[in-house]
């Protein structure tokens, strides 16, 4: 690399040769550990994904060697002598070098581009046999829909873990309920943005049976870190299609005559997206959520009698989920999603059945374990909301005025998991057109 | 060699500092007004690294413990990107800008002085207004601010913050202009393009694309304020707008910002490595016409921010391009090999921050070539890998240059030597620790951790602390450097006019400079990295004859023997 002394060629290739041979074995070496700072490969993609990157890191490892080879033996070779104020040789360029430096990268980013474009070109394609699956993103809570694979039932089963099995190749149709979010599975090494207003896609084919976790990665509010769920890749078909059957098939097939069992299995299936931003924790269902954005859950039934007044248990508890920002919770904001039962096409969709076996499970939650409902008078009720003037919001927020519902309100919130939470003020939506303030809010005194 | 050019006779002019007060009103000296954007953009150094400091705190633990919720968490790595950004490092290039264009062109001021003045106090009321957001609830939705997020689902302080970001570009492209009319109207006579220095052909290419693009910030920030106050739907789809829009406006701006701001610490770079290693500089012609290529390729690469989100046959044209913008980089990082190979390169903290420059700015170009590839993206998009590379890229590289350019242009600036000792102990904490911190990010990313989230696997806590424990050791080496400035400005040794022999023209004045730079024209010497040659030998010590002996680089002085020259008198 001697820059002045060319003529003296035939020196210079001696120390050259042994650097370039230092710097590509050097690149060999650090491109090894690549698979080191990767989770492992679960996909057909993540091997073609990884092997790239392993050449990259191993050109990347060569230039890094090059260049801080060649810094460091500056710094030690040609640091100034004391006293010495002279100035080094005047030496403007060098026509070859330059062209040199400049024609090597190039080809090599040419080289990249090719192989990483035959790499694109081959992960992208559709492959035979696809498994669709729809993907739901809301703020903050994963939900997968599929068709029955075995033709039992009509429309979507929805559950909050994705199910796939080896060797299936899947395509992901992906929608968000409300901002962008992306699916990533860092295993798979497969990431797609979900975006507002459009249906994205992706495809993989899982190659490692085993729960994997899927993590959303663009930012999509104060809970993005915890919306995240898993995939279970079943080792075989027959496992997958058996594994299936509940609980989310089965409670459609044959569901619990006791609504307050059937409430349980709904919420523990993750058809809906509760688990982001809710506190409930439940053994008997499976149920282990630790949201922080919105209020608990646990022991609801013996609050929800007298959290607002003119509302009984059952009425409270499904006016709060047809219609969130009717009343909020001291401390909470309207984020929570808006269920309605007109539109089974839009999201947010929940039929009345569900509300009806949700609110009912709900009831059960309290200290005794008995139920706070009355099971005449929470399908009354829900009858009754299919009228449009459900509840007059004036009405509501007359009699509203009771010392005891912020009280019992901010017990709650100091119980929950986060002790901040009545200072946790989440900010209301500001654009008028929000999905969540449809629905005039109201807060409590 | 030309026959050499002796500056013209004349007498000394009194190097006295511009009193404090000057300093915190309306002044239309480009020194004054560079060092107004200096200051402030340090004050925002310190806001905007505390705030880092939070977030490293937060994540010393999987679950959300220090922030009071996650909205909080949220809008402290938003406004932690947007202060670093926009309040620091892209006023503080133009602070150097400012002070030094001028007085490497031999000019008396700028072209524009008022207007000068005006660009620069657009930036107090913006930082401000950013700062505001804290009162109505700040900026949560990153600095990248995607609706819907930013529109529908986020607090009042998103609002301020586009206006604040609206304030702060119409500064930058006012700068952006009077730059281009100094450069192209006020070099001296006998100063060609190709004999400018490396730093004015710098801050040419950037203000270029300052003005190309920012309009284009400025359009969507118009968009995203309608949409937020006035009921327009520009980004919401259920009304027939798209969020994709956004993204594509946002970054044909932001990617160019990138470049606008480390395009002039390259050029930082250049005159520092060259003068310190007292070699002239390796490929001139090729170093200036890599700034603009870099510029113009810069314009074509921008949806490679977006390879998760654009539709997928629209990918592959921009990964061309970005990959191709490494070659120019390339190119820069062997001139500058090859400019201190050979040389005889004296240690000082200024040489230090720009080989720590060259040495990490390598590792972000490297993992920048890695995220160009769309498959590899594909798992490293929105990850800590790429928080790793954007600080490798801003950090490693423009900061390091900012400190490299503090360095070398403090004692120009304000007549007093900083303490070389403390100067290279900050140098050196810095670039270790700054290492520790970003380099394990990588691997974090890789192994699954997203970006921006207060809550994590805690798989990988043992990497997040080591991180944590470094930065905060970067950023308390921060104060090293600020305890120095401030110390040695009261304090320091007095600088001569030109304590690192160099050649370029802003040395050829007292230090600090006069009002009006110079006392006549001054004479640029015909090569402005001629080092190693009798005529430039000679002219610098024509110059040192006229202005007094340089203290020495090395802390020993090396020249005894020469008498003190007349030195200003002491002026605060």
């Amino acid at each position: 690399m001697d820059l002045n002394n060319r003529s003296s060629g035939s020196s210079m290739i001696v120390p050259i040769a042994v650097g370039g041979v230092l710097i590509v074995v050097g690149g060999l070496l650090i491109s090894q550990l690549a698979p080191s700072a990767f989770p492992v490969q679960a996909s057909a993609e993540s091997e073609q994904i990884d092997t790239l990157f392993t050449v990259l890191l191993g050109i990347g490892g060569a230039i890094f060697l090059l260049v801080q080879g060649l810094l460091l033996y500056s710094v030690l070779r040609f640091g100034v002598k004391p006293d010495d104020m002279s100035d080094g040789p005047t030496i403007h360029g060098n026509t070859l070098l330059e062209l040199i430096w400049t024609a090597i990268p190039a080809v090599i980013v040419l080289v990249l581009v090719i192989y990483s474009y035959s790499v694109w070109v081959d992960i992208r394609q559709v492959r035979d046999n696809e498994q669709t699956v729809v993907a739901r993103g809301a703020r903050f809570a994963w939900t997968f829909e599929y068709t029955d694979p075995l033709g039992r039932i009509e429309g979507p089963i929805s559950s909050g873990i994705l199910h796939t099995y080896v060797g299936q190749p899947v395509k992901m149709e992906m929608t968000t309920a409300d901002v962008n979010h992306a699916f990533w599975v860092p295993v798979m090494r497969i990431k797609q943005d979900l975006l507002a207003g459009r249906t994205t896609e992706i495809r993989f084919t899982p190659t490692l049976a085993g729960e994997w976790r899927v993590v959303c990665a663009e930012l999509c509010g104060s809970g993005h870190g915890l919306m995240y769920s898993f995939i279970r890749v079943h080792e075989t078909e027959e496992e997958y299609l058996a594994s299936f059957i509940d609980p989310a098939v089965d409670t459609i097939l044959n569901p619990p005559p006791d609504p307050a069992l059937r409430g349980g299995t709904i919420l523990a299936s993750g058809a809906y997206p509760c688990s982001g931003c809710h506190v409930l924790v439940d053994e008997q269902f499976g149920i282990n959520w630790a949201g922080v954005t919105g209020p608990n859950l646990e022991g609801m039934g013996d609050r929800a009698d007298n959290r607002r007044s003119g509302f009984t248990a059952e009425q409270y508890l499904a006016n709060s989920i047809y219609h969130p920002a009717e009343y909020l919770v001291p401390g909470y904001g309207a984020l929570m999603n808006v269920f309605q039962n007109d539109d089974p096409a839009a999201p947010y969709y929940m039929p009345e059945q569900d509300l009806q076996a949700i609110v009912a499970y709900l009831c059960t939650q309290t200290s005794t374990g008995e139920s706070a409902c009355n099971a005449e008078g929470l399908v009354n009720y829900i009858r009754d909301t299919e009228a449009p003037d459900f509840v007059s919001i004036e009405e509501s927020a007359a009699a509203e005025a009771t010392p005891e519902s912020t009280a019992d309100a901010m017990a709650e919130a100091t119980a929950g998991v986060s002790a901040e939470s009545t200072a946790e003020a989440t900010p209301a939506p500001s654009g008028e057109s929000t999905p969540e303030a449809t629905a005039e809010s109201t807060t409590a005194p | 060699m030309a026959a050499i050019p002796y500056p013209l006779g004349g007498a000394q002019a009194e190097a006295k500092r511009p009193a404090f007060s000057e300093y915190l009103r309306w002044s239309i000296d480009h020194k004054i007004i560079g060092v107004q954007y200096i200051v402030t953009a340090l004050f925002f150094f310190v806001v905007g690294g505390g705030l880092a400091m939070l977030i490293r705190w937060e994540l010393l633990t999987p679950d959300l413990d220090v922030m009071a919720n996650g909205s909080a968490y949220n809008s402290l790595f938003s406004i932690h990107a947007t202060v670093m950004i926009f309040l620091w490092i892209i006023p503080i290039f133009a602070g150097f800008g400012n002070f030094l264009v001028p007085l490497m062109l031999g000019a008396k001021d700028m072209a524009f002085p008022w207007l000068n003045a005006f660009a620069f106090w657009l930036i107090p009321p913006a930082g401000l207004l950013m700062l505001a957001g804290y009162f109505v609830g700040p900026a949560e939705a990153g600095w990248t601010s995607y609706p819907p997020l930013s529109t529908l689902y986020s607090p009042d302080g998103q609002t301020l913050w586009a206006i604040s970001l609206h304030l702060l570009g119409i500064s930058s492209i006012l700068g952006a202009i009077n730059f281009i009319v100094t450069v192209k109207n006020m070099r001296p006579a006998g100063m060609g393009y190709f004999q400018m220095p490396l730093f004015v052909w710098s801050i040419l290419a950037t203000s270029i694309i300052v003005v190309l693009a920012t309009p284009f910030l400025a359009g969507a920030l118009t968009l995203l304020i309608l949409d937020r106050v006035a009921g327009t739907a520009f980004f919401d789809p259920s009304q027939g707008g798209d969020v994709l829009l956004w993204q594509n406006v946002f970054w044909f701006y932001s990617h160019p910002a990138v470049y606008i701001m480390v395009l002039p610490g390259m050029g930082i770079l250049s005159e520092v490595l060259s003068v310190h290693s007292r070699k002239p500089i390796f490929g001139y012609r090729m170093i200036a016409l890599s700034s603009m290529a870099i510029a113009l390729v810069g314009f074509t690469v921008w949806a490679h921010h977006m390879f998760t989100s654009l539709t997928p046959e629209l990918r592959i044209p921009f990964m061309i391009t970005s990959m191709i913008i490494a070659v120019p980089t390339g190119i820069k990082v062997f001139s500058w090999l090859a400019t201190i190979w050979m040389g005889k390169i004296h240690y000082t903290a200024a040489m230090l921050s720009a080989l720590a420059f060259l040495s990490m700015f390598v590792i972000g170009g490297i993992s920048g070539v890695m995220l160009g590839s769309v498959p590899v993206d594909i798992h490293m998009h929105d990850t800590y890998f790429v928080v790793s590379h954007l600080h490798f890229v801003l950090y490693g590289g423009s900061v390091f240059a900012i400190y490299a350019g503090i360095y070398h242009w403090w004692p120009k600036i304000t007549g007093r030597m900083l303490d070389e000792r403390l100067g290279r102990i900050h140098v050196g904490v810095a670039y270790v620790s700054f290492f520790l911190t970003f380099f394990p990010q990588h691997i974090v990313g890789m192994l699954g951790m997203p970006r921006r989230v207060a809550y994590y696997d805690p798989q990988y806590q043992t990497l997040n602390v080591i991180i944590s424990i470094s930065a905060f050791v970067l950023g308390i080496s921060t104060f090293i450097l600020l305890y120095n400035l401030v110390y040695s400005t009261i304090a320091g040794k007095r600088a001569s006019a030109n304590p690192w022999r160099a050649l370029t023209l802003e040395w050829m004045t007292t230090s600090p400079p006069p009002a009006y730079n110079f006392v006549g024209d001054p004479i640029p010497f015909e090569d402005p990295y001629g080092y190693g040659t009798e005529a430039s030998k000679a002219y610098i010590d024509a110059m040192e004859a006229r202005f007094g002996p340089p203290v020495a680089p090395k802390p020993a002085p090396a020249k005894p023997a020469a008498p003190v020259a007349p030195q200003p008198s002491a002026g605060d």
